[in-house]
């Protein structure tokens, strides 16, 4: 038991040392890496302690001889020389790297190197051991939040020197972790570091090596230590930008609040504008008469209402009374207007259009007076008027054979201005005259409606001759109501207007033509009215 | 009737240690600097005889047997025999260059004697004989005297004062 307790015993030592050992062999071949860059002169020695020194060189696998060729001799300034034990190892690329540990290890002092290959001088060098460090990198590499935002504490453990604590220096590599690119942070005799300026919410790698100051030691830069990966804190609301942030915000609502304010009647027009209301246009209508209409123009006189923009210049207004509505018969045949009354037809047609207003000027009057000495005043064709009134009137039409009131030609019915009373009676027979007799039609009935111009007016107080207006004839049907009236038929397109009354036809030849305003009320159905004017004969 | 009033001079006060170690990290770069302008020169900048050096070898086993009044006595030492071999030195230079080197780092020793004091090490008192004591080196060049006083600035001398009592408390 106990033999074989220690065999067992021998064995774990021996693996032990041997990994051990190829861990030593491990670290030395990744230094010697480091100092066959850095190092251009052979033998390359470095030390890794205050009590250990190494020197190497590398030959070539098929130049390099037995290590038996080669001795390496040493000797400290002012002793006597010494020769080191050479140790050989295989490197990658076909290379031997001859090695020697020196037992004795003395600094500040100057030491010469020989290395002989078979009695001849391959190497030669000088050198101060104390200037030739390179140490472990620095162990417990350490990464944490500062508790501030963009923030690491890096801390790590450094080598283990005496005497040399306060002539290392420390370089601090940290990068994204997604990314080579990064910055180094040099510090010296510490073993701690603040980063700053880091990203929110980001994970970064660090590494830490560590080389000596060359004012008392010196020596090359270590490997850098295994990376430690940390993520920064998150982004936090700097509590002053926030207050900043608010007060500038306010102070710009404020600021558009009072812009507003300075510009609300402007921007209210803008985007809301006011819907036209016709008060200005109809005086008290809605201030007295509260909206009431029909008691506005009761008050009011005709030519007020008449004068309004609203009133198409194409429609004259003229006064006339509705007595009753007409059911027409089928057109009656007229005798052909004298051309002289045709021309007058036509003069008068441009001049109705002129007409705004239910009071023609002087010069239409004048213009209406040079028609009517043109023969438009015939005795016989007032004549033929009454006759065919009273036919209408004595055998009415039934309804059913009526048709609609159709009309080509544009009626005319006109009186003059400031005439004396004989003329006044002419000038009456031949508006109105007869109020109930019909204009003939040259042209064949048509059934669409024809717009015709109203025989009108008048008033007796001025004598003028009433406007003519045009009307529209519906497609409807009127009959008469009361054949004793003298009536016009006239189409009301709704537009209100001054009416004259009518005379009976019996008391044609004393129209006593007096004005009355009619005060348009719209039918249920629009009805046509036929319009009365006297045929225009042309005795030329 | 005259009455006299006698005095004696006061104890001198005591210095406060100079434990910062830039102070003589600065006395060795201008330590250095001066070596390497003797090394680059050719004429009238050699000793005219061998003169006795300290040595600066340091093993840190060896040197932490001793103790600190060991340690002291050794540094003293040779920081006396580098004053004096720089001033014959210096008698024997004829570069200016190199005597403003020379007389600057013969002002540095005796600062660093200061620094010394005022670590509470004894006053150091020098050898009767001018042979060299022992653990001293002879050296006859220029060179070599700049590269030893180099070389024991930045190791016998820095390890005292690392290891300097009065520092340690201070620290504490």
């Amino acid at each position: 038991m106990t033999c074989e307790r220690l065999v067992r015993l021998l064995a774990l030592y021996l693996t032990l040392c041997a990994a051990a050992a190829a861990g030593d062999v491990r670290d030395f071949k990744r230094k010697a890496s480091i100092l066959l860059k850095e190092e251009p002169k052979n033998p390359k020695c470095f030390a890794e302690t205050k009590k250990d020194f190494v020197c190497f060189w590398e030959e070539d696998e098929e130049r390099a001889g037995s290590v038996d060729q080669y001795s390496f001799t040493y000797a400290y300034q002012k002793e006597n020389g010494s020769t080191c034990a050479l140790q050989v190892l295989r490197s990658a690329g076909g290379k031997r790297l001859f090695v020697c540990r020196l037992d004795r290890v003395q600094m500040f002092v100057q030491l010469d190197i020989r290395v002989y290959r078979e009695g001849i001088q391959i190497h030669n060098r000088s050198l101060l051991i104390e200037l030739l460090f390179l140490l472990d990198p620095p162990k417990n590499v350490t990464v944490s939040s500062t508790g501030r935002q963009g923030q690491l504490n890096v801390s790590w453990v450094a080598p283990s020197l005496k005497y040399m604590d306060d002539s290392m220096i420390y370089e601090v590599f940290y990068a994204r972790a997604d990314s080579h690119v990064g910055q180094v942070e040099a510090i010296q005799a510490c073993s701690e570091m603040i980063l700053r300026g880091l990203e929110a919410s980001t994970k970064y790698r660090v590494q830490v090596r560590v080389n000596l100051d060359g004012i008392t030691y010196d020596g090359f830069w270590s490997a850098w230590s295994d990376p430690v990966f940390v993520e920064t804190l998150p982004a936090e609301l700097d509590p002053l930008i926030v207050s900043l942030t608010f007060i500038v915000s306010f102070i710009l609502v404020l600021l558009c609040l009072t812009m507003l304010l300075s510009h609300h009647r402007f921007l209210i027009k803008k985007l809301w504008p006011a819907v036209p209301t016709p008060d200005s246009k109809f005086q008290d209508l809605f201030t007295v008469y509260g909206g009431d209409f029909k008691e506005w123009l009761g008050q009011t006189s005709g030519s007020l209402w008449l004068t309004s923009p609203f009133i198409l210049s194409e429609e004259c207004p003229s006064p006339l009374e509705v007595l009753s509505e007409l059911h027409l018969c089928p057109p009656l045949s007229s005798p052909p207007l004298p051309p002289k009354a045709s021309k007058a037809l036509t003069l008068v047609r441009n001049e109705d259009r002129v007409l705004s207003k239910g009071l023609l000027d002087g010069e239409s009057v004048d213009r209406v007076d040079a028609l009517q000495t043109n023969g438009w005043r015939s005795p016989l064709h007032d004549h033929w008027l009454l006759d065919r009134l009273r036919e209408f009137q004595q055998h009415p039409v039934p309804r059913s054979q009526c048709s609609l009131l159709e009309s080509q030609d544009t009626y005319i019915t006109l009186s003059g201005n400031k005439r004396t009373e004989e003329e006044h009676r002419e000038d009456t027979l031949d508006e109105v005259l007869p109020p109930g007799v019909f204009f003939a039609s040259r042209k064949p009935p048509k059934s669409e409606s024809h717009s015709d111009l109203g025989s009108v007016q008048q008033s007796s107080g001025s004598g003028n001759l009433s406007s003519q207006s045009s009307f529209e004839y519906p497609n409807n049907v009127w009959t008469a109501k009361d054949p004793g009236y003298t009536y016009m038929a006239v189409a009301d397109s709704g537009v209100s207007m001054d009416y004259s009354p009518m005379s009976r036809a019996d008391d044609i030849g004393k129209v006593v033509i007096y004005a009355n305003d009619y005060k348009n009320e719209i039918p249920p159905h629009r009805r046509p009215f036929l319009v009365r004017q006297c045929p225009v004969h042309d005795d030329g | 009737k005259i009455g006299f009033l006698w005095t004696r001079p006061g104890l001198p006060s005591p210095l406060r240690p100079i434990c910062d170690l830039r102070v003589l990290n600065h006395f060795i770069q201008e330590a250095r600097d001066a070596e390497v302008t003797m090394k680059s020169c050719r004429e009238g900048c050699g000793l005219t005889e061998a003169v006795s050096v300290p040595q600066t070898t340091v093993n840190f086993d060896d040197w932490e047997k001793k103790n600190a009044m060991e340690q002291a006595q050794e540094v003293q030492t040779g920081l006396w025999l580098l004053q004096q071999a720089l001033s014959l030195l210096r008698t024997s230079m004829t570069n200016s260059e190199l005597n403003s080197h020379i007389d600057n780092v013969i002002r540095n020793l005796h600062s660093i004697t200061a620094v010394l004091r005022s670590l509470n090490f004894q006053e150091y008192t020098p050898p009767a004989s001018t042979v060299g004591p022992e653990g001293t080196w002879r050296v006859s060049t220029a060179t070599e005297l700049l590269q030893v006083h180099l070389n024991f600035l930045r190791g016998k001398v820095r390890l005292l004062l690392l290891d300097a009592q009065a520092c340690q408390q201070e620290a504490s």
